[in-house]
């Protein structure tokens, strides 16, 4: 009785199983399934639900600039995109994507209302990286990043949003940028953080992290 | 069902072992390094770090533990959902001589050797949109020892397994993951590192199976079952802040005995429990930041028959209670993850054996008791933090404490009479009647590619069975079991 019990649940699992559930499917290979269903049920374990992630491995995506998200998605899909965190969780995710659901999910963050989770300021360096944002460092030849990224860290087509991104993913990056060849995408960068100190870093990502920046910004 | 036995000459078998090494380095070498993963790696095209902290086995990552509540699912379904595992081990025990200097039985060869312990086929992965599996089938090489008493042989058997079927709701205020999962080991379900499944002792330390070198009793939850029953679970998170399961195994005997661990349906190493055996877990959970953590409680209630060919013989009850907790730090290039757990179980005896005196009471008159209680109780406590720095290099160490009432009925090797004279204990001997087992493990490792790590680890004993000197009546102490442990893993 019992067996015949288990047996009948596993045949009645199976027989649902078997059905494609395109509302909620978590199939990277399936083109059929929307950007906002896999925003749902696959990027949402690292970005959250509305691209608000909790752990600074992870960077926020909501609000992030359209052209942006669909420049990195198709970066990821080609392999040129090679950073650490590029090629170890997103090389994987991104290879089957359709330009098509690429587009849809740039859409979907795009749309999403930013919210600066709530970190403890270093209050100096986020004064001495407010500075570097808004003027620069001449010294050193390093452009203001709201030259490109907007006055209010919002975004501009391809140079994305920094307004209440995570400071320890920006340091990560910008790092990348300094010292390797990859993101090859982004080679301004190269230029612009090339004489940027650890320091510096630090203190321009602080700023950003508490950088509270609407979504009516853009 | 009873393995074949591998009578290969020991060069062979060193020849053999070296060769699985070589050919696991170089595959990894050469393979392109998102293709020369194990099976859910091949499925998400994603590094070992996605899902695993540090990129190391067990302790996995808040993704990790996504995507095995979401029943294996996310990704792609791959062509040949197959993936492979080897470990090679070396083990040596501090001191293996009986009280006259002479090597015992208990380590006819396998001490201080260098062997092809295991080898595992992992089949599973994602089916269709709602189902998946991990299914792990094994090679012993050094099961056990045939009737000579110096020959090893292997087993093939069914090893961890774990069906489900799961579903995600999600939405602008709720987030429910819930499923069903057939597996046979009571918390090889969970998804924390805390459950006695998947925190300790994940790598097959001990090649002969003997109680030396080990903890020599645990509580029923802590794996007593494992591989043995058969059970189906539902489980449900809600809102990634509370976890339920609910279980219900049976013995894997007659039609489920291929999901056991080689066992035939009579055999008296696989308990035969009475009726349904229930197991449940609550947990809460809480991410913030780089950092995670959960609280949580577990229980199992079962019914054994005292005599596994028998399902009329009387039964013990067990009842298990445990309550752990997890945190975990994860923040590139470093991780942390702590695990604590306390198991407490208390076994009601059959009226036979309850209140009845011990069978060697005349002998041990001024050391032991020889009563059995009614009832006894058993409470493991167990701590491990493990940290790696660029999934590359990490170690972790370990405390245990097991701890019970007095009871020498159920003490392992009670009967054996050192005031007798005739013959020789075995190691696993116990005259304090007491299970008091304490000590530490420790462990340095090191991935030189992702799916290859070498480790070693050291467990030193402070108390065994009850003492930390002379706990079999022949001299033995507590750090004569201290344990160096060596062992190369690979996967494919």
């Amino acid at each position: 009785m019992k067996n015949t019990f288990i047996a009948l649940t596993i045949v009645a699992t199976l027989t649902t199983a078997a059905c494609t559930n395109l509302e909620r499917s978590r199939s990277l290979g399936n083109p059929a399934v929307s950007g906002r269903v896999l925003a749902e049920q696959v990027c949402s374990n690292c970005h959250g639900r509305t691209g608000v992630s909790i752990s600074p491995n992870f960077p926020n995506l909501a609000a992030q600039t359209e052209p942006y998200l669909v420049g990195q998605l198709t970066e990821f899909r080609g392999h040129s995109r090679s950073d650490p965190a590029g090629f170890e969780y997103m090389w994987g995710l991104s290879r089957h994507l359709t330009d098509e659901q690429i587009a849809s999910l740039a859409a979907y963050y795009a749309a999403q209302n930013p919210k600066a989770p709530p970190v403890r300021a270093h209050a100096q360096w986020a004064n001495a990286g407010q500075k570097i944002f808004s003027e620069g460092i001449a010294d050193q030849g390093i452009p203001p990043c709201m030259s490109c990224h907007g006055p209010q860290g919002q975004g501009n087509a391809t140079f994305p949003r920094l307004a209440s991104q995570h400071s320890d993913y920006l340091i990560k990056q910008l790092m990348v940028f300094q010292r390797t060849d990859e993101r090859p995408e982004g080679s301004i960068m190269k230029t612009v953080a090339h004489g940027l100190t650890e320091q510096n870093m630090r203190d321009v990502a602080e700023y950003l992290q508490t950088l509270e920046t609407p979504l009516e910004a853009h | 069902m009873q393995g074949t036995s591998w009578e290969a000459a020991p060069w062979a078998r060193h020849g053999l072992s070296v060769l699985l090494g070589l050919v696991i380095l170089l595959l990894g070498w050469y393979a392109p390094e998102s293709e020369a993963l194990p099976i859910f790696a091949r499925q998400t095209g994603q590094n070992c770090v996605a899902c695993h902290a540090g990129g190391q086995f067990p302790e996995l990552t808040p993704y990790g533990r996504a995507f095995k509540l979401t029943g294996y699912t996310l990704g792609e379904r791959t062509a040949l959902p197959v993936a492979f595992m080897a470990v090679l081990t070396g083990t040596k025990v501090r001191n293996t001589n009986d009280p006259n200097g002479n090597s015992t039985a208990d380590f006819p060869a396998k001490n201080r050797s260098v062997i092809f312990n295991t080898a595992s086929l992992f089949l599973g992965g994602k089916i269709t949109d709602n189902l998946g599996a991990f299914i792990q089938v094994t090679n012993n090489n050094y099961d056990h020892l045939s009737q000579d008493g110096v020959t090893w042989k292997n087993k093939f058997y069914s090893d961890n397994t774990d069906l489900r079927y799961a579903d995600r709701l999600i939405g602008e205020n709720h987030d429910l993951i819930f499923g069903f999962s057939v597996n046979n080991n009571p918390s090889v379900s969970d998804v924390w590192n805390s459950a006695p499944a998947w925190g300790y002792d994940v790598v097959p330390a001990s090649a002969w199976g003997g109680a030396v070198g080990k903890i020599p009793q645990s509580p029923m939850l802590a794996g007593a079952l494992a591989q043995k029953v058969v059970g189906l679970s539902s489980y449900a998170y809600w809102n990634k802040m509370v976890y339920a399961e609910f279980a219900a195994y049976r013995t894997a005997n007659n039609s489920l005995s291929a999901l056991s661990r080689g066992y035939t349906t009579r055999d008296q190493s696989l308990p035969l429990l009475s009726g349904i055996t229930p197991y449940w877990r609550l947990a809460l959970t809480h991410e913030w930041g780089a950092h995670n953590a959960m609280l949580g409680v577990m229980g199992l209630s079962a019914k054994q028959h005292t005599d596994a060919t028998d399902s009329s013989s009387p039964t013990w009850k067990y009842n298990d209670i445990g309550i752990d907790a997890q945190y975990q730090y994860l923040l590139d290039p470093h991780t942390v993850t702590t695990e604590v757990s306390y198991l407490h179980e208390r076994i009601h005896y059959d009226s036979a054996t309850a209140g009845q005196p011990g069978a060697y009471d005349a002998a041990f008159a001024t050391t032991l008791q020889s009563l059995s209680n009614s009832s006894d109780t058993l409470g493991l406590f167990r701590v491990k933090t493990a940290y790696t720095y660029q999934a590359k290099y990490g170690g972790s160490i370990a405390f245990f404490n097991l701890t019970g009432s007095y009871n020498s009925a159920r003490q392992t090797g009670v009967g054996s009479d050192p005031t007798g004279g005739d013959t020789l204990p075995s190691l696993s001997n116990n005259i304090t009647g007491k299970p008091d087992t304490r000590g530490w493990t420790m462990e340095v490792f090191w991935l030189p590619v992702q799916y290859a790590r070498v480790g070693l680890q050291y467990t030193l004993f402070n108390r065994y069975q009850g003492a930390s000197n002379n706990y079999d009546g022949w001299g033995r102490r507590a750090k004569d079991n201290n344990t160096v442990f060596f062992y190369v893993w690979g996967s494919y």
